[in-house]
């Protein structure tokens, strides 16, 4: 199966990522998931589905954990899925392959109706196409790491001798060399999310699901380990979707961040569609402390160029973040342009670029 | 009278009514003012009264009757359970012929090297030890069949306990079946096990491996549907999330994560069912139970001792060796694991060829040490110097009557003069105070059925005992355990001397307690305070030392008194360790205040031994009942909710 | 996966019960006890009853047996009534002092002829209530039973709470006294020691103390040589007045104690079976051995030496 994942890297670096455009992997319609007895009544009922979650408690003892959620997950991208805790992200997450069980709606993984699935074809589905790391890692202790990595390939029936040829390939991409004898309990936390992730790609699935996978660990730790899966995705292209309740994390990692509050996705886009242009309110205050400019491109940024100006002045990206921009502008003096494929797109100049950092430039709609 | 507790708590009324202990007692008071009174009308106040009894007597008589005389003819004993005695006989059969065909070198050899490769040398040296003194006291041949004895109760009782446990574990269903009834016979008294399984098989060595394997499997059971119950959600979904099968799931990922439960379970199946060995000496399990018995029916505290110190050596030898076992789980196994256990494997063999080659199987008679006689002589001299008429402090003899007369007398003689409906009454109200109305229902419904088999009034009196001696267990544990959790050093010293009195065989305390006590129900509590008092302490201790040292250390930074410290931090932090020690305390008093009917604690211990004693086993098991519905109410009584809901989790 | 756990579970059951009842039928009343016999020795499984009388005939018989025949003796402490059932049932050989269970001895004897009598023990036995003599000589009127409430005042203890004392020992043995105490109208309440070896304990520390008590004792008992006790005189005995256990208002019989022996080891048991019928004795002898074991602490096993270095003559006629 593994041809179908796109193995080769793509050109681009974390600076000029763009959502990729291609086929959708996963495909989620109008999801629910309910949790309490008779919970499909409440996706069915108009009313009920409308109710706040403390009235829908009151009136029928239900929890709505995630609310009609749609959202495709484009094959080779980054989708991050972001919330506060409750929020329903990991209810989420579990329900792509069911490990809850989805109380309405439709998923589907290149095509394939997920939720018809049988528990042949779903265990084929888990052991093939879609594999998780955890929060807490879910390592089993009583392993060593060679065996935790290669513990996915034992279940689907590898021979002892293939699979722990395969795990110690992986277990050296994540960089645990030397440590395969060990057992999870020597391990710090961010080796120990090592493995997690190891065994994961050791399978080497199709969709790579995250659950938190970084916030357990030291902030230091944490960064490693984002950095980690950037060189991973930058090598491999597979596509992941990444739970997370961390902002910077999300706008890091996502090629497209869905935004979730209360089981319901508030605002689906780019980091920079949440920064620059958010859905309301809540996504307002949520993002209100981030450093605009490194999340905004130029291509927001700019403005129609003058005749004058198309010629001059330093060159840049339309993927280039602002401050990337505020740098050339400075080292220059002059208003940067905008190229891409040798065209002149715009120019940002000051003014632009200051109104992006302050917050009172209203960006055009992109996309 | 059992709907007493029915009504569900009421929305609560303002002010103090509030406070749902209040709520519950009101509500009480509410039904009971309502039925007391028809109660009362109907059938009179005082003693349970006779109207509501049943008489089982008679159909148990028959039943009894019927089963000696169908039992080499009836199919249902020649094709069910004549075989299944039969496997017993031939299993304990085939490991005694295989024990004494290793000899004792060969025995004592094994023993110490599978304690070698399990716990490493210092065990493996004690385990050698002990077994040997095994032999040094005459006691070889008994110890061999005690042990041929546990080997297939431990083994089936490992078989049957974790096939329950592994339902219980697994479905939810099961679990709820099988929860509280392995729950309550974890607090039911050994005593109560032994006359079904008599009625059954009759005396003998299968009753006392099937009795045995009853005691012992629930620990197992339990230990096992919490290992599985417990596992890392994590982990499993982890595992479930890589496409395992349940299978898979089960024997890659729940066993192994339960491993230490498991070995726990064992370590417990193992202590029970070496006790319940002993005690099924009184339905013919031979052994060392069986010289104890022998000698404490001549008196002999001497070769009581003989046979009670293998049993305990025995006792802390499989208690260490399994627990570091345990212990050893979390390490990194060593290199050449496998070789090693070739080797220990290889070395039992050569002793055990060695020692038939030289003919030494049997333990050679002149190395039999006699302790019976100096020990005889020690007591003779207790007895004589201590027992009656000594200045100032009264005798022993004294201080039991004195004991008895202001203690016992009245708090039996003020239980059975309590209205039959006030009992229940109190009953519920404890139950509910600390419980939910389910427990207080069981409760209520447990004494119930003590007054409808028509032994109300001698079960009151078992229970005054256990009042009673209780009552002292705590002060003393308490006591004990403030000291041992303040001191490390009070806790180095008592630690051994609890490890060995948690194992003793219950019968060894008798005859020491009749030498001081005399006969009574003083010594039957006597008996029953020291066995249960290692428990409380050792609760008590565990308890006072958990509690957060941060809030300790701000009490102490805040120039708080040690005696401040323990009453304002200490004791309130560690209640529910307390309400443990006293629920453990109440079932282990209970199981030896039991066994005190045989030195005269009459009441249900003596109907059960008087059952046994003279084949009347519809006295027997009626009592036995009653044994069981006190055990159910006394733990319900004084089992905290949360500890239950804990256990729900 | 579920239908193959449960085809496996299918067979697990299917195959245990075939091995079970494979081999057809099982007569757990035949089956001895897995101790009996080990490699290749001769065994003979005696059981033991809680007084020392009785530990003293089976000290004897196993020494005749280990040294004079070779066999390999285990012993079994059961009280006399289940003993009748674990001697039909073949998990005990013999009882050797039996005090006479007339409804045993017809369900086993007469109808399943899974026992045999295998005659006197030589011994007669009796039961009674016994004050000591030393109280009895202070107060001769207490050993007539209708005198004996002039005395319950004296008689009382803690445990017997506003009455006299009648202390009862295990509840193994035969007794009447609750029924007796009722049917004559005395001022006393039973309290049961709960176990020979209590009651004995409780017996010498009255002694010791020179205090009055009255006790349910029984001859042959070696204690009368430490504590000489003088027998209380109950309504006398006549045959049947017993018969119901509710209505008992008479002493207790004189009984000649009877052995009994599995049906099949009297008939295959050889040698062991041969000198366990033609053991007999007296009650001094039983007593000079009981005195040994109960009052010199010495082993069963030492003490049964001593006697039969004694009398050699006695038991050479056992021999087969």
């Amino acid at each position: 199966m593994s041809t179908t994942a796109p193995l080769t890297p793509r050109d681009e670096t974390p600076e000029t990522r763009k959502p990729p455009t291609g086929e959708p992997v996963f495909s989620v319609d109008g999801l629910w998931k309910v949790f309490g007895s008779k919970a499909h009544r409440v996706p069915a009922d108009p009313e009920l589905a409308a109710l706040p979650a403390a009235e829908l408690r009151a009136r029928t003892g239900c929890t709505a954990a995630v609310r009609d959620v749609s959202f495709d997950v484009r094959k080779g991208e980054v989708f991050v899925v972001m919330g506060l805790s409750g929020s329903g992200k990991s209810t989420l997450v579990r329900c792509l392959t069911r490990l809850i069980e989805p109380t309405a709606g439709t998923i589907a993984i290149d095509g394939e109706d997920v939720r018809a699935m049988d528990r042949g074809r779903l265990r084929e589905l888990r052991r093939h196409r879609a594999a998780m790391v955890f929060q807490h890692f879910g390592l089993l202790p009583h392993r060593t790491v060679l065996d935790n990595v290669a513990y996915g390939l034992e279940i689907q029936g590898l021979g002892k001798a293939a699979r722990r040829e395969r795990a110690a390939e992986v277990v050296a991409k994540v960089g645990l060399e030397g440590m395969e004898h060990r057992r999870p309990g020597q391990l710090s936390g961010g080796q120990r999310q090592r493995v997690g992730l190891a065994r994961a790609l050791a399978v080497d699935p199709e969709v790579l699901l995250f659950d938190e996978p970084f916030s357990a660990l030291d902030p230091l730790i944490r960064r490693d380990m984002q950095e980690e899966v950037v060189r991973l995705h930058r090598e491999e292209g597979r596509t992941m979707v990444f739970i997370t309740h961390d902002l910077s994390e999300a706008l890091k990692l996502g090629d497209r961040i869905a935004l979730m509050r209360d089981g319901r996705v508030v605002q689906l886009g780019t980091p920079e569609e949440i920064v620059g242009s958010p859905a309301d309110d809540y996504v307002r205050e949520f993002v209100r402390d981030v450093p605009r400019e490194q999340v905004m491109t130029v291509r927001t940024a700019m403005r129609p160029a003058s005749a004058d100006e198309s010629g001059s002045g330093p060159a840049l990206p339309p993927g280039a973040t602002v401050s990337e921009a505020i740098e050339a502008v400075a080292r220059t003096g002059s208003p940067a342009r905008v190229v891409e494929d040798g065209r002149c797109l715009g120019v940002v100049d000051h003014e632009r670029l200051l109104g992006v950092v302050a917050g009172t430039e209203q960006p055009k709609g992109v996309v | 009278m059992a709907t007493v507790t029915a009504t569900a708590p009421r929305p609560a009324a303002p002010g103090l009514l509030g406070r749902p202990a209040v709520r519950k007692l009101a509500a009480l008071a509410v039904v009971a003012a309502i039925l007391v009174p028809l109660a009362h009308a109907r059938w009179s106040s005082g003693s349970w009264p006779a109207a509501l009894t049943v008489d089982v007597s008679g159909p148990l008589t028959d039943t009894s009757t019927w089963i000696i005389d169908n039992r080499d003819s009836h199919p249902l004993f020649l094709y069910f359970f004549g075989h299944i005695s039969n496997a017993v006989v031939l299993a304990v059969r085939g490991v005694y012929l295989v024990l004494l065909a290793a000899g004792w070198a060969g025995v004592t050899a094994a023993a110490a090297l599978v304690a070698w490769r399990v716990a490493g040398w210092r065990l493996a040296a004690g385990t050698g030890a002990a077994f040997l003194a095994c032999g040094f006291l005459g006691m070889w041949v008994p110890t061999t069949q005690t042990l041929a004895l546990m080997v297939v109760a431990v083994l089936a009782s490992v078989v049957v306990g974790a096939l329950l446990g592994l339902a219980a574990g697994l479905s939810d269903r099961a679990d709820k079946v099988l929860r509280p009834v392995l729950d309550t016979m974890q607090v039911l008294p050994a005593f109560a096990y032994l006359l079904p399984v008599v009625l059954v098989f009759g005396i003998g060595v299968p009753a006392a491996v099937l009795a045995t394997v009853v005691y012992a499997a629930p620990p197992m059971a339990r230990l096992t549907a919490l290992g599985l119950r417990g596992a890392d959600k994590e982990v499993l979904e982890a595992v479930e999330s890589l496409g395992a099968t349940a299978r898979q799931r089960l024997l890659t990922a729940r066993i192994p994560l339960a491993r230490k439960e498991l070995l726990l379970g064992l370590n417990q199946t193992i202590m029970m069912a070496l006790s319940m060995a002993v005690i099924a000496s009184v339905i013919g399990a031979g052994g060392l139970g069986d010289r104890v018995y022998q000698a404490l029916a001549s008196v002999d505290v001497g070769a009581a001792l003989a046979a009670g110190i293998p049993i305990v050596l025995l006792a802390v030898v499989l208690d260490r060796v399994t627990g570091a076992a345990g212990e050893a789980l979390g390490e990194e196994p060593h290199p050449h694991g496998r070789r090693l256990w070739l080797v220990a494997l290889a070395g039992a063999v050569a002793v055990a060829v060695a020692g038939r080659l030289v003919g030494r199987l049997d333990w050679p008679d002149a190395w039999v040490l006699n302790i019976a006689e100096p020990v005889n002589r020690a007591v003779d001299w207790m007895t004589a110097h201590l027992y009656s008429g000594v200045p100032v402090v009264g005798g022993t003899a004294d201080w039991a009557g004195r004991f008895t007369t202001w203690v016992l007398d009245p708090v039996r003689d003020g239980l059975q003069g309590l209205p039959w409906w006030a009992v229940l009454l109190i009953v519920a109200a404890l139950a509910w105070l600390i419980g939910t109305w389910r427990t207080a229902l069981t409760a209520v419904l447990a004494m119930a059925a003590i007054g409808v088999l028509g032994v109300w009034k001698p079960s009151l009196d078992t229970l005054s005992q256990v009042l009673a001696a209780v009552a002292v267990t705590l002060v003393i544990g308490f006591a004990t355990g403030v000291a041992a959790a303040r001191s490390d050093r009070v806790e180095r010293l008592l630690r051994p001397v609890l490890d060995v009195f948690q194992t003793m065989p219950q019968f060894v305390y008798l005859i020491p307690v009749v030498a001081l006590f005399g006969v009574g129900r003083a010594p039957a509590v006597a008996a029953a305070v020291v066995y249960a008092l290692p428990a409380v302490v050792r609760i008590t201790t565990q308890g006072l030392r958990q509690v957060d040292p941060a809030a300790l250390e701000s009490a102490r930074s805040l120039g708080a008194t040690p005696a401040q410290q323990l009453r304002q931090v200490q004791l309130p932090l560690a209640r529910r360790a307390l309400l443990l020690a006293v629920n453990q305390g109440v079932v282990l008093v209970l199981a030896v205040v039991i066994i005190g009917g045989l030195v005269g604690g009459g009441a249900l211990g003596y109907d059960v031994v008087f059952g046994l004693a003279q084949g009347d086993l519809a006295t027997g098991l009626v009592a036995g009942a009653a044994i069981v519905c006190l055990g159910l109410m006394l733990d319900r009584v004084t089992q905290p909710t949360e500890r239950r809901a804990r256990k729900g989790a | 996966m579920r239908p193959r756990i449960r085809t496996t579970a299918a067979v697990a059951v299917a195959s245990s019960l075939a091995l079970l009842t494979g081999c057809g039928a099982a007569d757990m009343t035949k089956q001895a006890s897995p101790f009996a016999n080990a490699e290749g020795a001769r065994t003979v499984t005696l059981s033991v009853q809680s007084w020392v009388g009785a530990q003293a005939n089976v000290a004897v018989a196993q020494y005749l047996l280990e040294h004079e025949l070779g066999y390999r003796v285990d012993t079994v402490q059961i009280d006399e009534v289940p003993a009748w059932d674990a001697l039909s049932q073949g998990r005990v050989d013999a009882l050797l002092e039996d005090w006479g269970h007339p409804d045993e001895e017809k369900r086993y004897v007469d109808d399943k002829k899974t026992i045999v009598n295998a005659g006197d023990l030589g011994v007669t036995g009796h039961i009674g209530w016994y004050v000591p003599t030393y109280f009895a000589k202070a107060h001769p009127d207490v050993t007539d039973w209708k005198n004996l409430n002039k005395y319950a005042d004296q008689l009382r203890t803690p445990e017997s709470g506003g009455k006299g004392q009648l202390m009862d020992g295990s509840p193994s043995y035969v007794t009447n006294d609750k029924a007796l105490v009722k049917n004559l109208d005395l001022d006393y309440q039973v309290v049961f020691a709960g176990s020979e070896a209590a009651q004995i304990t409780q017996i010498k520390q009255f002694a010791k103390e020179k205090k009055p008590f009255l006790t349910y004792w029984y001859e042959p008992q070696w204690l009368f040589e430490k504590v000489p006790m003088t027998e209380v005189k109950l309504p006398a005995y006549k045959e049947g007045c017993d018969a119901d256990p509710e209505k008992v208002a008479c002493a207790y019989p004189h009984t000649p104690l009877q052995k009994y022996l599995n049906a099949d080891f009297a008939k295959s048991g050889g040698d062991a079976a041969a000198l366990l019928k033609n053991f007999t004795w007296t009650t001094e002898d039983q007593n000079e051995v009981s005195l040994l074991i109960a009052q010199q602490k010495l082993s069963p096993e030492e003490a049964a030496k001593k006697w039969v270095d004694r009398h050699e003559s006695d038991w050479k006629k056992w021999l087969p």
